[in-house]
């Protein structure tokens, strides 16, 4: 009966209380989204590889390094490989169709990346061929592509043909899921020397050079003395060098965009704050509205502890609706969001600690913004209460 | 016959913009048990108030209101729920009834904080819903009811936890005449069969006639007492 009670008082405003689940349930996935994003992007920092290092320009990320400093790197002891990692700034289609592309060198990518575990294709073909690709799976269910499909790129880093805009063709020869958190599946790498062939023949424009370079460790080598060694080999040019660990290059990168993770905590803060405010207007309303009926029930000998049991419990039904429709609401939020966001925090999962975070959190809002009219209830001196009108 | 409320030297007042305002001053009163009694007075003379006191929804501000034996004024707020819940039951002018709730459910509300299992409170609601002639309008809401049926709703539901002691403020003000007196004859009717204590309030002089004493009240104060029942009380409903 206080059950019956309690939903009926609820079906009592149908809008009033659907509005209220509703702003609750979008409430909550967009925090959901926001927190998975924000672990996401510092997923690619907890999660660095400790064996990796990344050399780039001490100037600028953007200034590239000279080719030839491979050589050089990979004779520094305890170096055990490096590749080259471009970034090529291309679209597909429009500039709509944006994702990560890079030139590295194919030989010896899996080598230092072994997270790229191949699930379709071979990445032997892939090395054979020039103009070949692997991509990651998101990428390749974001536009339906298949292994053997070319997929046509305009660069605006390296414009290609006269017009500058005529397309670079690549072919997928193999397509990678990765076997770590800290890697996305919606990148494509090919072959360095397809670009540098290309630039060296005039057919495109662009620098020559290498945004950075990846260096797998030796087992047993000190990072910290690598590092050393690779900065004061180029200590005195011609284009001195800045080199780290995978996890503060990553954390660098991030911070060149802002410190996106107390953005999106701040962000996730606002929402929280219309979560209460939402439930706890609701719930004030409907404890105004039903002064009188609280002072019938006290005449009828209600005591003040059940009716403020009943206000809460109300708030809770509230927004338990509200969260189970939330929490839905958020998976659905991560499949139409995942592809957008992976390539900036690979970590992005709608996954079971940031819903229980959320559920958590909003069951406790719901709570503390039933107290508030639970309190007003219990008091309400029933004399009082039963000259309102309802 | 026992006395089933005693009033002694009862004060209370009230401030309304600062300045004090005595409703009830120093009132001695004392009722019988299985008596129906009509309260009247003048607007202002107090009547609503004793009546909250004696149900316990208010506090007297000097003086003892014992019901039953039980010095209000000694309860604190849960003791005095609980002691609502079990020893009176009220029936209010507006009818008061849940509008969310059906007649039975309203009926059934005073019935959870009694020890019953839900199979005896139903039970309970449906013959005190039968006791007041409304077993064809059970599952209907208060809205689907006619100003009379929502009085004897509520009648049900004040009778539904077997009080010793019912009150009623002004429970026929909302009806007509023909109504009214239906409304009244089954209050006539409880006390008579089921020995029921009734106090209403009301400024109908035709209700009061349905009641065995008429108490009067004047500025806080008692006047007299009719006793319809007396051979010169012709005007007595029976």
């Amino acid at each position: 009966m206080p059950i019956k009670l309690l939903v009926r008082n609820l079906l009592g405003h149908p809008v009033r209380s659907l509005l209220t689940v509703l702003s609750v349930a979008v409430a909550l996935a967009l925090l959901c989204v926001i927190d998975a994003a924000a672990r996401g992007f510092t997923a690619a920092v907890d999660l660095a590889a400790q064996n990796r290092l990344v050399v780039w320009s001490r100037v600028s990320l953007f200034v590239p390094l000279p080719i030839a400093y491979e050589q050089k790197i990979r004779q520094v002891e305890g170096v055990a490989d490096t590749t080259k990692f471009q970034w090529f700034g291309g679209f597909y289609r429009d500039r709509s169709g944006f994702f990560a592309q890079f030139a590295v060198d194919a030989d010896r990518l899996q080598t230092i990346y072994p997270e790229l575990a191949i699930v379709d294709g071979d990445y032997a073909e892939f090395k054979k061929q020039r103009d070949a690709c692997v991509i990651g799976k998101g990428l390749a269910a974001r536009y339906g592509w298949k292994v053997g499909d070319n997929v046509p790129l305009i660069s605006a880093l390296f414009p290609r043909g006269s017009s500058g805009v005529e397309p670079w063709t690549f072919t997928v020869r193999a397509i990678y899921d990765p076997s770590r958190k800290n890697f996305d599946d919606q990148t494509m790498f090919f072959h360095f020397d397809y670009v540098r062939e290309a630039l060296e023949q005039g057919a495109a424009q662009g620098l020559t050079g290498v945004g950075t370079y990846s260096i797998l460790l030796r087992d047993g080598a000190r990072a910290e003395d690598v590092i050393a060694a690779i900065d004061a080999l180029f200590e005195n040019g011609p284009q001195r060098v800045r080199t780290s660990t995978e996890a503060e290059f990553n954390r660098q990168f991030m911070s060149m965009m802002g410190n996106i993770p107390l953005l999106l905590r701040s962000i996730g803060g606002a929402v929280l704050f219309a979560i209460f405010f939402a439930v706890l207007n609701t719930m004030l309303m409907a404890a105004r509205e039903r002064t009188r009926d609280f002072g019938i029930m006290k005449a009828l000998g209600f005591g003040d502890r059940r009716l403020g049991a009943l206000m809460i419990a109300e708030a809770i039904v509230l927004v338990g609706v509200g969260t189970a429709l939330g929490v839905l609401l958020a998976k659905a939020f991560e499949v139409l969001m995942a592809p957008f966001v992976a390539a900036f925090a690979p970590g992005f999962a709608v996954d079971q600690t940031v819903l229980t975070q959320g559920l958590a959190i909003t069951l406790g809002l719901g709570i503390v913004s039933g107290v508030a009219p639970a309190l007003r209830a219990m008091r309400l001196l029933p004399v009082k209460a039963l000259r309102e009108d309802n | 016959m026992a006395t089933a409320i005693e009033i002694q030297s009862v004060t209370k007042t009230y401030h309304r913009g600062g300045e004090p305002l005595v409703v009830l001053d120093g009132l001695d009163l004392r009722m019988d048990g299985g008596t129906f009694y009509a309260l009247m007075g003048p607007s202002g003379s107090g009547k609503t108030t004793l009546l909250n006191l004696i149900g316990g929804l208010d506090h007297a501000d000097q003086g003892s209101v014992l019901v039953g034996g039980t010095d209000l004024n000694k309860l604190s707020g849960a003791e005095l729920a609980q002691w609502r819940a079990a020893s009176v039951g009220f029936v209010f002018q507006g009818f008061n009834l849940l509008p969310v709730l059906t007649a039975r459910e309203n009926v059934e509300l005073p019935l959870l904080l009694a020890p019953l299992s839900k199979q005896k409170r139903r039970a309970q609601a449906e013959r005190v819903l039968k006791l007041v002639g409304l077993e064809d309008r059970m599952d209907h809401k208060p809205r689907e009811l006619s100003g009379g049926q929502e009085q004897r709703v509520a009648i049900a539901r004040a009778i539904a936890t077997d009080p010793q002691v019912i009150l009623a403020d002004e429970p026929t003000g909302d009806l007509d005449r023909e109504t009214a007196n239906s409304v009244l004859e089954l209050l006539q009717r409880l006390n008579r069969e089921l020995q029921k204590t009734i106090l209403m309030v009301t400024h109908d002089p035709e209700a009061a006639t349905f009641a065995d004493k008429v108490v009067h009240l004047d500025k806080g104060k008692l006047g007299r007492i009719d006793d319809n029942r007396t051979a010169g009380a012709t005007a007595r409903r029976s």
